[in-house]
């Protein structure tokens, strides 16, 4: 494991625009503005100021890729389980545990949100479900479920449609509902569970916004709680059903069941994690489909070529990352970059901004499915905690993008582009409701 | 303990070698857990992220064989660093037939 922080590397600093130098001084991923579109301040901090410590959020931010990279392959001196636990609901957290411990059946700390060594046994436990052999099995019933729910929408005959709330949203949540045996006909319940859980991440927020969440999240504990006990008596084939019954394994070979504890946190992250990023992924693309005008061209000229659709759902997620930033929590004094990060504080991965850095892809706003280095976007993070869901993200977002160019053409915005609203977060960047029209094909 | 033989090239050029490797063993697991340089293994062996990217000795790879259109796709998104010897380390399993094979671990994708 690396742990060279690279205390002596530091890399060129750019010369700024006034424009610039002013959003360095004056912007911050507080404002909603600058959360939905953040690229102009992510590119004056990459330049001019790589680990740009954000005043109005308290966090530092890490902009470039090489920062990013080194960062997240020390998992000790970056903690996950400090960067995500201890700044939850922040300055709020002592009301909200104290409301889940009431409300929702308990407080449940985020197993797979920790460090290794404990991590690491915890990863293993959840691997195996989601390697890609295991998901290129499930294509044919993903194919049938985006099938299904695009031709409903189309079934309606009036051309228009709401691509997030009708589409993107419901569904990731039908599948990752299939796949961890809960019920279907909950994806309003679902995706406001969702919205919750992840407005928890280092967000700001006021305590009437933060007990709205936790009521939202004690709902949701509970329906799992519920759904895990019905599964312990009687065990069916899904992922509850493992976890319930699962057992992790230590380095000396013993084996010791999951905690009650842990295998709530565990279908609850899976739930969450398995269908919000993905459906933001899948709103996205419908984004670039109805705003760049040559992008439905490029997708239909790679639907029946394999390795290009694959390139181009790769060269989507590193040009329009679902998860613009997520939390690390510096354990010691620590230089990175020149940049002295102290013990204790709350840093931000800017994927965002990584996806973007023209060192390591060039002309960063093109969509180029040539790019050779595709794979080192940064959209799944990286290092132990790359996100373990990437095959089925990969292969949702790939099966809605064939069957969205099958049963729809001419797609357009139904609304101005200005008036597009994001979720007020700052771990995704992510389309709150997107109306367009089209024609059925 | 098992028996077989695997020789490692890490990412800094040093050879490494092993000659206890268990039947069933990835090349993935064996490099991670002996922090061979250049062997991440991200994705924990579901031939997901192209972290543990190697290229097999060439008098190997009749034995190695092809990768399958899973994996392919993945050395595709390392395009700039693949070879036609590229296998992901996770997806070569030890067995008898491979004892005593020798691979270089690849240098991660620039541009």
């Amino acid at each position: 494991m690396a742990t060279q922080t690279t205390e002596d590397r530091v890399s060129e600093r750019l010369p700024l625009s006034p424009e610039e130098e002013r959003l360095l001084k004056e912007g911050t991923l507080t404002d909603r503005a600058v959360q939905a579109h953040p690229r102009d301040y992510f590119r004056a901090m990459r330049h001019g100021d790589p680990i740009h410590y954000d005043e109005k959020l308290g966090s530092w931010l890490v902009t470039r890729h090489e920062d990013i990279s080194a960062v997240q392959s020390d998992p000790i001196t970056f903690s996950v389980h400090h960067g995500y636990h201890d700044f939850q609901a922040r300055g709020l957290q002592a009301e909200f545990r104290a409301f889940l411990q009431e409300h929702g059946g308990g407080y449940f700390p985020d197993a797979i949100m920790s460090d290794p060594p404990y991590h690491t046994r915890i990863r293993k436990l959840m691997e195996n479900a989601f390697t890609a052999h295991r998901v290129k099995e499930l294509e044919p019933r993903i194919t049938q479920v985006v099938h299904d729910l695009i031709a409903e929408v189309v079934a309606r005959g009036d051309g228009k449609c709401d691509a997030v709330k009708d589409i993107a949203i419901p569904l990731t949540i039908r599948i990752i509902v299939e796949q961890l045996g809960l019920d279907h006909g909950m994806e309003e319940q679902i995706s406001r569970w969702s919205v919750a859980v992840t407005a928890q991440i280092s967000a700001m927020q006021s305590r009437e916004t933060m007990l709205e969440n936790a009521r939202q999240i004690a709902d949701l504990q509970n329906y799992l709680i519920a759904k895990m006990k019905e599964k312990e008596a009687n065990p069916t084939e899904d992922m509850i059903s493992d976890l319930v019954h699962a057992e992790v394994t230590n380095a000396d070979g013993t084996k010791e069941k999951l905690t009650f504890e842990e295998a709530v946190s565990l279908c609850r992250a899976t739930l969450i994690a398995g269908n919000d990023t993905t459906a933001t992924a899948i709103g996205n693309l419908f984004y670039v489909l109805t705003t760049r005008p040559e992008m439905a061209g490029v997708l239909e000229s790679v639907i029946d070529d394999d390795r290009q659709l694959n390139r181009f759902v790769e060269e989507h997620l590193r040009n329009e990352p679902p998860v613009r930033a997520l939390s690390r929590s510096a354990t010691k004094d620590v230089v990175v970059n020149g940049t002295k990060i102290p013990k204790g504080a709350h840093m931000l991965l800017v994927y965002g901004s990584g996806n973007d850095d023209e060192t390591v892809f060039p002309d960063p706003r093109a969509f180029d499915l040539t790019r050779p280095n595709l794979g080192r976007h940064v959209a799944f993070g990286g290092g132990p905690h790359r996100c373990i869901g990437l095959a089925l993200a990969r292969m949702e977002v790939k099966v809605a993008a064939r069957e969205i160019v099958k049963q729809m053409k001419n797609m357009k915005l139904a609304i101005p582009e200005s008036e597009i609203t994001y979720t007020p977060t700052v771990a995704t960047r992510t389309i709150e409701s997107l109306p367009i029209t089209y024609e059925p094909r | 303990m098992g028996t077989l033989k695997v020789t490692m090239i890490d990412v800094n050029g040093e050879t490494r070698t092993f000659d206890n490797v268990e039947e069933g063993t990835s090349l993935m697991e064996l490099g991670k857990s002996n922090g061979v340089a250049g062997i991440m293994g991200d994705c924990g062996g579901g031939c997901a992220c192209a972290t543990c990217h190697v290229y097999v000795d060439p008098r190997w790879w009749d034995k190695v064989g092809e990768p399958d259109d899973i994996e392919f796709a993945m050395l595709d998104m390392v395009a700039d660093v693949m070879k036609d010897t590229s296998r992901l380390g996770c997806q070569i399993k030890m067995r008898d037939e491979l004892d005593g094979i020798e691979v270089t671990v690849a240098p991660a994708s620039t541009y």
